[in-house]
């Protein structure tokens, strides 16, 4: 029942830093992207971007992005294949998506994979339509009540917070995109009474509001001013977002009801794991009574998207919506591979102090695909080898 | 100093767990990078669950005091977590915002929150206290400092400030008098208890070749 095994390495996703010449509002862009000539990936420019200091949003990989490779080429023919076919083949398609999505064909991946678009190509148009026109239903018939008091609360928090969602990235401190940011979270909210606006969810939105934005950007998405688009290509990518986003809380709701009993098992399977695992960096938690739900609630509730930079989590995020119960569940292998994988700073680490502030502060910003690669790759190996025995896993 | 050679006696070393709690967006974060870095933004993301900071204070010619700062998420839906937060903390903070009148009257909520769930081994309640945030902007509300002084006596507050981690107003103070209070705690209970957990603590006299900052 597993999707593609993992290959590591091969995490290289979109990696191609090669400008490309794109027309500007393909709904498709997997049959755009047909029409233009590969020549243009021929030029290999001298291009090895210096990673910034402010984690870039595009795809990169630690050592620079090299030229597209051939095996890169044709995987990315393969996508195209797949996208332009009249009835889009999903299990091929999340196969194709574990090991990372090209980026030239992720905003319609990520559609179909989260269920959003149909794998039917008759019916993608309609669909889309509908949608975008019931989700601005929504805006018109509830959004005016965010000021009445049952919804002020509401409201005020997500008021709050979205100034402070990405706060380095400049794309997000336009006021046409918070605007955007708000009224999702609170159509969102509002139509989840039963948790409403959780403190987290705001960056949830993220990677699908840039991912369905670079739709229409050719470079340095976190740069790019917004007021450059038409109204009617900021609300697919407004409505789009929406409904990705509910997509993938609909599978992750019990996070955040109240007393969020999602994140407290997934904390407790964690630990279980790590001690099955990891029995020295268990210990050591143990021995200095660091506990997990101190660094590990953070992990869960906004699924280590504070702990990357955000084209990383885009890049797993590939995987997720490609992995049966990628957010719900292989999401904790993830996290048990990323804890493993600083075991020497955290065995090097003598005190609680020490090991909390190591632990809220993973040196990760340099990180690209490659690592992504190698973190999913090792999630892999655990789920294999833990999910489907319990008895294994348990102590 | 004398180099740091030979025994000092009488250097104490204490390690106080001490909390940070309000309504959201109050300023928790900034008071406490003001505080232990000195530095303030307007770009410090939502706290998720619990953040934590240290501060090393060297209190007089004897003392060295080390505060471990518990920076909490401000939308604490999290039932049992705050107890689990809350554990064997000796002082708190409990911060709301002036230009917001519904922080201040969470206030309350936060304070029995906070008495139900943690208490001093005599079982009174830890110090907590009360800072008045965000005061170099305009205030929503009126408390004047004698209503604000009632209004702590009435909760069990040991005392308030206005702070502005902006402007860098009062902090120090009011971590210097929330420490007092801790110590003055501690001077009543001398035991390990007042301290957080006691293989992190040395109680003794410091050895010669520990840190000698404090002497």
């Amino acid at each position: 029942h597993q999707s593609g095994p993992p290959v590591p390495g091969l995490g290289k996703g979109g990696g191609s830093a090669v400008p490309s010449l794109r027309s500007p509002w393909p709904l498709f862009p997997a049959e755009e992207a047909c029409v233009r000539t590969p020549l243009q990936k021929q030029q290999s420019l001298p291009l090895r971007p210096v990673i910034p200091l402010v984690a870039r949003i595009s795809d990169q990989n630690a050592s620079g992005a090299p030229p597209m490779t051939v095996r890169e080429k044709t995987r990315l023919e393969k996508f195209r294949q797949l996208l332009s076919s009249h009835n889009t083949d999903l299990d091929e398609l999340r196969k194709c998506s574990w090991p990372g999505v090209p980026r030239e064909v992720r905003p319609v991946t990520w559609r179909l994979l989260s269920g959003y678009l149909p794998a039917n190509m008759e019916r993608r148009k309609l669909t889309l339509q509908r949608k975008r026109e019931e989700y601005f239903g929504f805006i018109q018939q509830y959004y005016d009540s965010r000021n009445e008091e049952h919804h002020q609360d509401t409201y005020r928090q997500i008021h709050i917070d979205i100034p402070r969602t990405n706060p380095l990235i400049p794309l997000f401190q336009q006021p046409l995109v918070q605007e955007i940011f708000e009224r999702i979270l609170f159509i969102w909210a509002i139509r989840h009474p039963a948790s409403g606006y959780v403190q987290g969810i705001n960056d949830l939105v993220t990677p699908f509001f840039v991912v369905f934005l670079s739709e229409y950007v050719e470079e340095d998405v976190e740069n790019f001013d917004v007021t450059n688009l038409s109204q009617d290509v900021l609300r697919s990518i407004e409505a789009d977002s929406f409904w990705c986003m509910s997509k993938l809380l609909d599978g992750i709701q019990d996070n955040y009801t109240f007393a969020q009993p999602g994140i407290q098992k997934k904390v407790k399977a964690l630990e279980e794991l790590v001690s099955r695992i990891d029995e020295q960096v268990h210990n050591h938690f143990r021995k200095y009574e660091v506990e997990y739900l101190q660094f590990a609630f953070r992990w869960m509730n906004n699924l280590l998207m504070r702990e990357l930079p955000l084209r990383c989590t885009i890049r797993l995020w590939d995987t997720y919506q490609s992995e049966p119960e990628g957010f719900s569940h292989f999401h904790l292998y993830v996290c048990a591979a990323f804890l493993i994988k600083w075991r020497k700073e955290i065995l090097d680490e003598e005190d609680f102090q020490g090991l909390l502030m190591l632990l809220q502060n993973l040196p990760t910003i340099h990180w690209g695909n490659e690592e992504i690669g190698l973190l999913l790759a090792e999630a892999y190996r655990l789920k294999y080898m833990f999910a489907d025995a319990p008895n294994h896993y348990r102590r | 100093m004398a180099g740091g050679e030979g025994p000092v006696a009488e250097c104490r070393e204490h390690l106080f767990k001490v909390l940070v709690i309000g309504e959201l967006g109050v300023g928790k974060t900034s008071i406490i990078k003001r505080y232990v870095h000195q530095l303030f933004s307007q770009h410090y993301r939502a706290t998720i669950g619990v953040d934590f900071a240290l501060k090393v204070i060297n209190w007089d010619s004897k003392t060295l005091v080390r505060l471990q700062l518990w920076d909490i998420a401000g939308q604490e839906r999290f039932g049992n977590m705050t107890r689990v937060y809350y554990k064997e903390a000796v002082g708190a903070f409990v911060v709301f915002d002036v230009t917001r009148g519904s922080t201040f009257e969470a206030v309350s909520k936060w304070k029995h929150d906070l008495d139900s769930k943690v208490l001093l081994p005599n079982g009174s309640p830890i110090p907590a206290v009360l800072l008045a945030n965000k005061c170099d902007q305009k205030k929503d509300g009126s408390q004047n400092p004698s209503q604000m002084d009632q209004f702590c006596r009435e909760g069990g507050f040991v005392g308030w400030f206005e702070t502005s981690a902006k402007d860098n107003i009062n902090i120090d103070e009011a971590a210097r008098f929330l420490v007092e209070n801790i110590l003055a705690n501690y001077k009543t209970f001398p035991n390990e208890e007042n301290d957080v957990g006691k293989p992190k603590l040395d109680l003794d006299p410091l050895k010669a070749e520990s840190k000698s900052q404090c002497c």
